[in-house]
């Protein structure tokens, strides 16, 4: 019983898909040099955040969470656009998309 | 509420923000200069008028009034005046003129923030006298800060980034104690009953309330509410060990800031002390005042003795003030019976601003002339330019305390007070041990004298811009600049009577607790377990627990039990 | 006259040093500086003459004159005002009367100069001062004219300002003078807890009673006089004191004859004499002064012996006869202290006034080797300076014979006797032996001056006022004698005041003194305290014998009658007269013998004992003592100090200072500057704070 068994899904498993998401990009995040899949990290990060969201919209039956989240991927989308623009814009500075050429805050 | 006090304090703020404008009189230094002498000046009449209107038989502060800032926390920015806090007003709008006269040819750069930082200094020394609200009070005290930080890192002379930092640093961390003290007994107040008495149990930082919240405190409450109150006072009189930025800002500011800082800003703390540490914890200040003298009694003799080995004529004169200074807490903390020695304190307070902040702007002149006060490179002076020194030997000798002259009243009553100190408090010995510096004072600064203004003539090789070899004797601008201190210096010596007698009233009511504790202690070694017998002592136990306004007025008209016991032994 | 006009004598010299000031600015007004501070001084002395005889008929209100409230905290309250005795008024004459005829003498020697205007302005403040201090009606305000006499020696001995063994002189009084100072501050507290008042009358008053009822001295009480002697003791150049005096000779001579022999340094006894019965409550007081003093008289007679610099023979001499005036003072007789004081105020200001015609003349020459026979180049100088040499020695019916007598013969009384105290004897045996050193160096300095072989140098040190008469005379080469007016006029009658003032003044005198609070206390209880009451009787007894000898039983009646005390007393007088006749003129002959007619003898006894000469020429070395043993370890503390400030006080403020540093710099590498180390970093955090909420909150 396919649709039932979308039924059955529960709260739990979507929180779970979301925290799985945001834990693969925090991980990545933390462990990759590479400017770009860094970037790429932080957005699975808010995706995995987003799908929380939606989780919690469709649970509570409260439309809110869902309107914050096209919000969010609207903002997201800027974002990305402003971040990949830097990005290239640190490459041409230095010829390298390693973060480890950026640790001018080092005390 | 009356908006006298509002506009002395503001006028200067005021006054100062043409100065800033883009206004291109003011690119002249002679304009900006007039302009600042003229707003200082009328600062002055303005404290004139006060001090007109001022009825002295009043008890209280007077010309009272308050700003409300936020409710939530029983801000205000309140203000008023009694005698003491009218002298030093006085007194800080009768320096500030004369400092803006001398400053003429001493700042030829930046001449428009120069002056623009002094008046707006003077805002917040007169916002500290006038406040009767401590958060105003504190606020003031610390905003003192910025204008002086400044004056000392921009005007100052070559290591003058070094002194402004450690100036700014050593006083604020000190301050910084003291705010929490402060906090402290505010929160007190709010822990007290709402029925307690009129204010209590809710925020309010009204000095009046305040002193009747600090009443419920426990001795050992007061003990670290006094420590907290000392980080921050101690530093700024400055007490000896904590002393020791003093000399370094006064050689690097400019002769301007050095004279502020002698003549007003050292008095905050002394003042800080009386205000707030005497009333509010009158049992701890009982025992800690022997350690608070010896500590006061060791700087008076150490940093003379330092004074005697200096070569630079102004760093000589700003140890000078911490010895001087040392003389000053001694009398605040003597709690004698008739308040001799606080008196005197306050007395000492004036007549310091005026002699030393003299000195400093004789030192200022010839350094202006010479470009040095090494006291090696200059010798008989005198010769070559008479009027200075003889303006400067007048200062001298008012600073060494002749009588006659306006040191002496302060430093006599100080030691007086010290002397009739009751035992358990300071006594006779501090007074002797501090009175040796009397004639540490007369070496150090005839040492000086001798050096500098006495001997075979000796002129400092000067590679000067403007004019090779200045050796011209004072101007009618810098006499001028001089001749009100000196009458000051010898009306307040011949005629010291008046401010004395204004000064009685609002010092005792100031005092009265602490020596209702200083004599509990005398009769009874554990205050707390006085017999309820004795009606002496319940009286006493009243003044000092309560503290109701018109009991201390009582305390004050009766004959002092200690001697009224002496009397009958006679 | 009205008695009021008194508040004015210390004003008038005031406003005269201000108008001096003001003619200080211009060197045309300079001139005027001179007669204005004569007339500042002498108008006072005219006051004092014309209220005298007011003065004498006070009651207790009117005693004291108020000019205004000057301190004033709750009971300490302290005014301008003045206490108007006998006492005082032979104070104010022996001030304003000396004062004027130096000042005009003065208005001579400093002709010329280029700090005209300044040096009067120095003295007219000086009178001021002075005026102040003995009529002063409480002692702060004697503290107020105390100081202001030490200042106005301050500026007056440095006065030639470029000289810098006049700089350390001046600063020297100043500086040994606060020592005394601070020992009379801590005197007027002690006075002020025990008394409650400053008032001089109602102390005096209070003590005198105590004194009379035999009352038992409390601790305070055996330390006031200690206290205030102190003072007494910087100001008059008593042992260990002294030291200043003789320095203080590089002012100007006038102001070495006003102030350092004729008026300031007279102040504590002045000071002592005032305050006799405080002084008599404590038992080991007044024998403290007495031994000081006669020690003093002594010691500093005995370097005078070996000096050849003329103002300071006069110097040890002056701090020799304040010896004897402490003596006095101490041996109860305030009638001999004072009268010693008036009599000697006279002739030493006019031996020092001789010096400084000698010294004018011969252009500041003021060593003994280098001048001989000078009594046909200025005969009237000689003679004028022969009779100061005169009384000072003690020769019959000259001034200071009377004085000196008295003091002498009231320490013998006291040294003798029934309940004579062998401290006295010994006292007195000191001050016979300083008066026939007296006698003998004051003529060795005559002799060598003025008679011999006429022999001199000029000094090369000449000050500005040769400079003038060197225009209008052309003497630059020739000693010569002074005009009359304004220098010799004034000496004369200097001269006759120490020739005859003994004989004139000594009842004046004596009345006077029994008038004023100086009159020694007397117990009138005697079995109280048998030890010091009796000898107060004798005392008082004596002093009246003394100079009322054919009165003599009927006071004694008076005075707890007992006539054979009242006999030996006089019988000591009338001995002691005779001794020291015959010790001053031995004194005088040997002198003559030594210094006039075999010069070589001498010289060749000086070379046998040249150990003790250069001790006596080094003032027993006590300089160079003080210098190590005080002046130079207090330097060294002050550079310790200075270090210690430096280093470890500011080293700690540092330390602390350094700390925030300290811990900033130990947490550095945490900042790799990396952005995965931070955000690991951030992810550590939450998952700390995760855990904590997660632990408290559940």
């Amino acid at each position: 019983m396919p649709l039932n068994a979308i039924d059955s899904l529960a709260l739990s498993h979507f929180l779970l898909t979301g925290a799985v998401l945001f834990c693969l990009g925090l991980i990545g995040f933390i462990s990759r040099r590479n400017l770009i899949i860094m970037f790429l990290c932080t957005e699975m990060m808010f995706q995995g955040v987003a799908v929380s969201l939606v989780a919690f919209s469709r649970f509570h039956l409260n439309d809110t969470g869902q309107t914050f989240v096209i919000f969010v991927l609207t903002i997201a989308a800027a974002e990305a656009a402003l971040a990949l623009g830097l990005v290239v814009l640190l490459f041409r500075r230095k010829k390298t998309l390693d973060a480890l050429a950026w640790s001018d805050l080092k005390g | 509420m009356d908006l006298l006090l509002l506009l002395l304090v503001l006028f200067p703020l005021v006054s100062a923000l043409p100065l800033m404008l883009p206004i291109k009189a003011f690119n002249c230094r002679h304009a900006t200069w007039s302009y600042a002498v003229l707003s200082t000046l009328i600062t002055f009449v303005i404290s004139l008028v006060a001090l007109a209107q001022f009825d002295f038989s009043a008890p209280g502060m007077q010309f009272t009034g308050a700003v409300r800032w936020i409710d939530a926390f029983g801000l205000t920015f309140g203000y008023g005046i009694d005698s003491i806090s009218l002298w030093l007003v006085l007194l800080t709008t009768f320096l500030m003129p004369v400092i803006m006269l001398g400053s003429l040819s001493a700042v030829k750069v930046r001449v428009r923030e120069f002056y623009f930082w002094l008046i707006v200094l003077e805002t917040f020394m007169l916002g500290t006298f006038v406040a009767t609200d401590i958060i105003f009070f504190y606020v003031c005290f610390e905003l003192t800060l910025v204008p002086l930080y400044i004056l000392i890192g921009v005007f100052g002379s070559d290591n003058r980034l070094r002194a402004a930092k450690i100036f700014f640093l050593y006083t604020f961390t000190g301050s910084m104690l003291t705010f929490a003290g402060v906090l402290y007994v505010a929160w007190f107040n709010t822990t007290l009953p709402v029925n307690f008495f009129p204010g209590a149990g809710a925020w309010s930082f009204d000095i009046q309330t305040l002193y009747l919240a600090a009443a419920s405190m426990s001795p050992t409450e007061q003990g670290w509410v006094l420590g907290s109150l000392l980080a921050g006072f101690a530093v700024k009189v400055p007490l000896f060990p904590v002393h020791t930025w003093l000399p370094l800002a006064h050689t690097e500011a400019p002769t301007a800031g050095s004279v502020i800082l002698a003549g007003v800003l050292l008095k905050l703390g002394t003042y800080g002390l009386l205000r707030f540490a005497l009333p509010m914890c009158p049992e701890a200040v009982v025992t800690f005042a022997p350690y608070i003298g010896v500590f006061a009694v060791l700087g008076v003799l150490v940093t003379a003795l330092i004074c005697w080995v200096q070569t630079d004529v102004k760093k000589l004169i700003a140890y000078s003030s911490v010895s001087h200074l040392g003389f000053c807490v001694l009398g605040l903390f003597a709690l004698d019976a008739g308040d001799t020695g606080a008196v005197g304190a306050v007395m000492y307070m004036i007549n310091h601003g005026l002699s030393t902040g003299a000195l400093f702007l004789c030192v200022g002149m010839i350094y202006e002339r010479f470009h040095t006060r090494d006291m090696a490179k200059m010798s008989g002076l005198g010769r070559v330019i008479p009027v200075w020194a003889s303006f400067t030997v007048f200062f001298v000798l008012a600073s060494v305390g002749l009588p006659g002259l306006n040191g002496f009243i302060g430093e006599f009553l100080t030691l007086l007070g010290a002397f009739l100190s009751p035992s358990n408090v300071l006594g006779f010995e501090y007074a002797a041990i501090a009175g040796v510096g009397m004639i540490f004072a007369a070496i150090y600064l005839l040492y000086m004298v001798g050096k500098v203004i006495f001997g075979p003539l000796k002129v400092p090789d000067v590679h000067n811009d403007d004019d090779s070899h200045d050796l011209r004797d004072l101007n009618g601008r810098e006499i001028i600049t001089l001749l009100p201190l000196a009458a000051g210096c010898l009306v307040l010596g011949l005629f010291p009577h008046g401010v004395l007698t204004s000064l009685e009233a609002p010092v005792g009511r100031l005092t009265a607790a602490a020596k209702a504790a200083a004599e509990l202690q005398t009769v009874y070694v554990d205050a707390d377990q006085t017999p309820a017998d004795d009606p002496r002592a319940a009286e006493l136990r009243l003044v000092l627990d309560d503290r109701p306004l018109p009991a201390i007025e009582n305390t004050l008209q009766q004959p002092p039990l200690k001697t009224a016991q002496q009397e009958a032994e006679r | 006259m009205p008695i009021e006009l008194i508040k004015l004598v210390p004003w008038i010299p005031l406003l005269g040093a201000a108008l001096c000031g003001v003619c200080c600015m211009k060197p045309v007004w300079r001139k005027a500086a001179g007669p204005i501070s004569v007339l500042s001084i002498f108008i006072p002395f005219l006051i004092t003459c014309g209220v005298y005889s007011a003065a004498k008929h006070l009651n207790d209100t009117q005693q004291v004159q108020t000019v205004y409230s000057w301190i004033g905290v709750g009971e300490f309250q302290v005014n301008m005002a003045y206490f108007i005795d006998p006492l005082t008024m032979v104070m104010l004459f022996v001030v304003t009367g000396i004062g004027s005829l130096i000042a005009t003498y003065a208005m001579g020697y400093m002709k010329g100069d280029r700090g005209y205007a300044r040096f009067f302005m120095g003295v007219s403040l000086f009178i001021f001062a002075m005026t102040t201090l003995v009529m002063a009606d409480n002692l702060v305000l004697l503290y107020l004219g105390w100081e202001g006499v030490g200042l106005c020696s301050y500026l007056l001995i440095g006065y030639y300002y470029d000289k810098p063994f006049a700089v350390a002189a001046a600063k020297k009084a100043f500086i040994v003078n606060r020592i005394g100072d601070l020992g009379f501050a801590l005197g007027i507290f002690l006075t002020y807890m025990t008394y409650h008042t400053v008032s001089l009358s109602v102390v005096t008053d209070m003590a005198r009673h105590a004194v009379e009822q035999g009352f038992d001295p409390t601790t305070a009480d055996l330390w006031i006089p200690f206290l205030l002697m102190l003072g007494a003791f910087g100001k008059s150049a008593q042992i260990p004191l002294h030291v200043w005096l003789p320095d203080a000779m590089a002012g100007p001579t006038p102001v070495s004859a006003l102030v350092h022999a004729a008026t300031m340094v007279t102040a504590g006894v002045y000071m002592i004499a005032r305050l006799m019965p405080v002084f008599q409550l404590s038992p080991y007081a007044l024998p403290t002064v007495a031994t000081v003093g006669g020690v003093t008289a002594l010691f500093a007679g005995t370097i005078a012996l070996c000096q050849y610099d003329l103002k300071k023979v006069f110097a040890y001499s002056t701090v020799s006869q304040l010896g004897y005036m402490f003596l006095g003072v101490g041996a109860l007789s305030t009638f001999g202290g004072i009268f010693h004081l008036f009599t000697h105020a006279f002739f030493k200001a006019l031996l020092f006034l001789t010096a400084g015609s000698v010294m004018h003349a011969l252009a500041g020459q003021l060593d003994l080797r280098a001048m001989s026979g000078l009594r046909h180049k200025m005969p009237v100088t000689c003679w004028l300076m022969f009779a100061g040499c005169l009384a000072l020695a003690g020769f019959p019916f000259t001034a200071g014979f009377f004085s000196k007598d008295t003091i002498l013969a009231e320490a013998m009384v006291r040294g003798t006797g029934e309940h004579g105290s062998t401290l006295f004897f010994w006292l007195a045996i000191m001050g016979l032996a300083t008066a026939f050193l007296t006698a003998f160096y004051t003529f060795r300095l005559w002799f060598r001056v003025f008679m011999g072989p006429e022999h001199f140098e000029m000094g090369d040190d000449d000050h500005g006022a040769d400079d003038a008469h060197g225009d209008d005379h052309g003497h630059a080469h020739e000693p010569h004698e002074m005009p009359w007016w304004p220098m010799n006029a004034p000496l004369a009658v200097l001269a006759v005041g120490a020739l005859f003032a003994g004989l004139i003044f000594s009842g004046w005198m004596t009345t006077n003194i029994e008038e004023s609070t100086a009159q020694p206390a007397v117990a009138l209880n005697i079995q109280t305290d048998p030890q010091t009451a009796p000898a107060y009787e004798i005392i008082a007894v004596s002093d009246q014998a003394d100079t009322h000898a054919a009165a003599a039983d009927s006071h004694a009646d008076a005075g707890h009658g007992d006539d054979h005390e009242a006999h030996r007393a006089h019988g000591i007088h009338v001995l002691l007269k005779w001794v020291s006749s015959f010790i001053a003129l031995l004194g005088i002959a040997l002198a003559g013998y030594f210094h006039w007619l075999n010069r070589p003898l001498t010289d060749q006894i000086a070379k046998r004992f040249s150990g003790v000469v250069e001790v006596l020429y080094n003032k027993y070395y006590v300089d160079e003592l003080y210098d190590l043993t005080i002046v130079k370890p207090l330097r060294r503390l002050g550079h310790g100090f200075y270090l210690f400030d430096q280093f470890v006080i500011n080293g700690l403020v540092m330390t602390v200072g350094y700390l925030p540093r300290l811990v900033g710099w130990s947490v550095r590498p945490t900042q790799s500057g990396q952005i995965q180390g931070y955000g690991l970093g951030m992810v550590m955090g939450m998952a700390l704070v995760a855990l904590l909420v997660f632990k408290w909150a559940f």
